[in-house]
């Protein structure tokens, strides 16, 4: 499937793996892609954006805000969790406890997710689920397209279409609509008359 | 309906949202105290292979699951 990546869009991938080493993040997130994504100015996925009206000084800054957090700690435990451990008869409060009294506050924070090694293999550096899920999605939308390429508009389909994720967000935030960003790539890629 | 009624009913439906939610905690909190006690576990100076019989899992299993993570050091109290 790489192989299918434009030369810029492996750059952006490998610009996003530089992000995470640099910040010292145990893995490349969602947030470091879109970072990486901003960086290439002359970039189709940027052109996109520009044109789908987002204020790219104003979506960097969010960015850089959002990459910060991916720092590859997992999420705690929140109040969903413990009600959904309620239901069936534990609590929360009571397995927190019991673990403190033995290892000291904060002892119970879930661990790191699991990461595998396929895309570490082919960048040398480690992605999480999301950036994965990103990569593999931009394939999808290439082949959704009928493009026979993967490049940086793929990417930033991919990682913004479903509105989910803190990339997703990220680009919501700064004014921008993700359903119509189909559009906007296919004006781009369309000939100039 | 009061709250205790609502968790009651909830816990009684076979919505599979609300059974699958619960399932999802539970092995986040089960993966949770699995690292803290094979990590609690290692600075008693217990082996893989002692790890994986009390887990009753492979000690290669134990070992690719647990072994990357960050050393932990001997216990202060041994």
């Amino acid at each position: 499937m790489f192989e299918r990546f434009t030369e810029r869009a492996r750059a952006l991938v490998g610009a996003a793996a530089d992000e995470a080493r640099r910040r010292e993040h145990p893995a490349v997130a969602a947030e470091h892609l879109l970072l990486a994504l901003l960086a290439d100015e002359d970039s189709l996925a940027v052109r996109v954006l520009r044109d789908a009206g987002a204020d790219l000084a104003d979506l960097r800054a969010r960015a850089v805000v959002a990459v910060s957090a991916a720092d590859g700690t997992s999420r705690p435990f929140d109040s969903a969790d413990a009600a959904a451990l309620r239901e069936i008869g534990i609590d929360l409060d009571a397995v927190r406890a019991a673990v403190e009294r033995a290892f000291g506050a904060g002892a119970l924070q879930p661990p790191a997710p699991p990461r595998r090694s396929w895309w570490r293999r082919q960048l040398g550096g480690t992605f999480n689920p999301q950036a994965r899920k990103i990569l593999e999605l931009s394939l999808r939308e290439a082949l959704r397209l009928r493009h026979r390429h993967i490049g940086t508009e793929h990417i930033l389909l991919a990682m913004v279409r479903d509105g989910r994720g803190a990339a997703a967000e990220t680009v919501v935030a700064a004014g921008v609509d993700p359903t119509t960003l189909d559009q906007f790539v296919l004006n781009a890629l369309r000939p100039a008359a | 309906m009061s709250h205790a009624t609502e968790l009651a009913a909830a816990a009684g439906s076979s919505d599979p949202r609300v059974g699958l939610r619960a399932v999802r905690a539970l092995r986040r909190l089960l993966e949770t105290l699995e690292v803290i006690q094979v990590d609690n576990a290692r600075r008693h100076g217990w082996s893989w292979q002692e790890i994986a019989d009390a887990l009753e899992v492979s000690r290669q299993g134990v070992h690719k699951k647990h072994a990357g993570r960050p050393a932990v050091g001997p216990s202060k109290e041994v």
